[in-house]
């Protein structure tokens, strides 16, 4: 007999059965549909946890800090008028004059601090080379030189020194996006390149180098530039930290930068440490303050003499005081 | 009286049989899938859910990007070489913090190691922002759920130099009045020392999220 012929009463047999196997599948699947509804909605939990009762384990709490360095801290910045291009693609830029010159005094408890630009033609006593003025110092023995020429001017001994050139300056800015400065004048300098309206901007790296060299047309002629070198520099500071509180892993895109256009002999750690810091030094905590000075002659050469003025706000900073 | 229409089930046989139990193990895979899935967050200031997912078992999941690699290294492999000794790092930051620090016995020395020195007294002041703190003797176990991380790592003399770390951290801690969620939310700026990395400062808050 063919499996597929079945006798006549089989037939009926054989439906009842498969409607049977179907009322069964269809249970298995109402039961399984419900178990898993249940599963899908109800949240997986530990067995122990199931029977706990909620708690708050732990209220809000928020803080923050920075490093915490319990000095101050004396920094030299200098801008090179070495015409090279880059680090380590020719030139010498410790090897150029110093055309910016910035003391940065940071008191790192109070958080607070003094920026105090001085004219590149400032006729100081140099070690070894007499009087001169101040820019020839790096020419004569580099960076060294000048910090030791500063530390004998002023009294204060100068932790470290950051040394960038024109181009420095220049890709510094250009690579941060731009740096917002208070342009106090007026300034249509062809000589810099400086076209610049009054009134606070964001000046593009070209912008800020036209601003920081422009002297010529400016009516307080090398004073009125070294200001605008503190400007810049602290227009820096704030740009870094409006940056850093939108995204805080900026720093590391400031320190990759600094790394590449600046020279110094500050310690990685301690970089670290001072971005760190300056993320919370309020921006009007930090003076810009001009060393008072004079215009004058010496050799036949145009200079500047520091007034008296400058040697009592040297002994002031040597004081602690930075008011 | 006619029965009821059920094309579906009236198609069934043994065929159909099975067809039922594929789809009842369709459903039983995305009712286990959907207990898998992460829950939000219970409302900021109240009581904290014991419906916790289940607990893991610590492990930093880690996105690493990098700054200025060393020359011959491509961004994307210094990020993978500096991967590790972040992770490991996060890894003894988290175990220190919460899952050691359950039951108030082991004090904080450990994790205050991992502090860079000009900091440290800063985040002895604020453990409660950067561990179980206070709340660590009334716990008696923490069992992770969430750790992950994203870095940016600055590349200085071809090895790892500083990092800022973005880390969140989320957990279940038991009590003996029950069990309640513990969060962290930590921006970590890293110093690269002899001794490895060293927090040398941080914006970090636990409790209810926002």
């Amino acid at each position: 007999m063919s499996r597929r012929t079945r006798p006549a009463g089989a037939g009926a047999s054989a439906g009842a059965s498969r409607r049977g196997l179907a009322w069964i599948a269809a249970l298995g699947l109402v039961a399984a549909l419900a178990a898993g509804l249940v599963v899908a909605g109800s949240p997986r939990r530990p067995a122990d946890a199931q029977s706990a009762p909620a708690v708050t384990v732990q209220r809000a709490h928020a803080g923050s800090a920075t490093p915490t360095l319990k000095r101050r801290i004396v920094l030299l910045t200098i801008g090179s008028d070495a015409g090279a291009p880059k680090f380590g693609r020719g030139g010498s830029v410790e090897g150029g004059r110093a055309d910016a010159l910035q003391l940065v005094v940071l008191d790192t408890v109070k958080r607070r601090g003094a920026v105090l630009s001085f004219p590149r033609d400032s006729y100081v006593p140099i070690p070894g080379h007499g009087t001169n003025k101040i820019n020839a110092a790096m020419a004569f023995g580099g960076p060294r030189l000048l910090v030791a020429t500063f530390e004998r001017l002023t009294g204060l001994p100068i932790d470290y020194y950051a040394l960038t050139s024109f181009d420095g300056l220049t890709d510094i800015v250009t690579k941060v996006g731009g740096v917002q400065v208070n342009v106090d004048m007026n300034l249509r300098d062809t000589f810099a390149g400086a076209f610049l309206d009054k009134g606070r901007q964001k000046l593009n790296g070209r912008q800020a180098l036209a601003y920081a060299r422009a002297r010529k047309t400016l009516p307080g002629g090398d004073f009125d530039r070294s200001r605008h070198q503190g400007q810049v520099l602290l227009g820096g500071l704030g740009t870094f930290q409006r940056q850093v509180a939108q995204d805080p892993a900026k720093v590391m895109t400031w320190l990759a930068i600094m790394r590449d256009e600046v020279k110094t002999d500050l310690p990685f750690p301690e970089l670290l440490r001072l971005a760190l810091l300056a993320t919370k030094v309020p921006a009007s905590g930090i003076r810009n303050v001009p060393v008072p000075s004079v215009a004058g002659s010496a050799g036949g050469a145009s200079v500047v003499h520091l007034q008296p003025g400058a040697y009592a706000l040297f002994a002031r900073l040597r004081a602690g005081k930075l008011s | 009286m006619a029965a009821p229409s059920n094309s579906g089930l009236r198609l069934t046989g043994s065929a159909g049989a099975a067809l039922a139990v594929l789809l009842t193990a369709v459903l039983l895979v995305a009712g286990c899938t959907s207990g898998d899935r992460p829950e939000p967050s219970g409302p900021a200031g109240g009581p904290a859910s014991t419906a916790a997912p289940p607990a893991e078992p610590l492990r930093v999941q880690l996105v690493t990007t990098a700054k200025s690699p060393p020359d011959g290294l491509t961004a994307k492999r210094a990020a993978q070489r500096a991967a590790p000794g972040l992770e490991r790092f996060l890894d003894g930051y988290l175990t220190a913090a919460f899952v050691e620090a359950a039951g108030g016995e082991t004090g904080w020395d450990g994790l205050l190691g991992l502090f860079d020195k000009p900091v440290k007294a800063s985040a002895r002041k604020q453990l409660d922002a950067l561990s179980l703190g206070a709340a660590a003797s009334k716990v008696s176990a923490v069992r992770p759920h969430r750790a992950s991380a994203k870095a940016v790592v600055l590349y200085g003399d071809r090895r790892p130099a500083a990092a800022t770390v973005r880390l969140a951290f989320d957990a279940t801690a038991d009590t003996a009045q029950g069990s309640g969620q513990v969060h962290l939310r930590s921006v970590l700026q890293l110093l690269a020392t002899g001794e490895g990395w060293r927090i040398a400062a941080f914006d970090s808050r636990t409790g209810p999220p926002k």
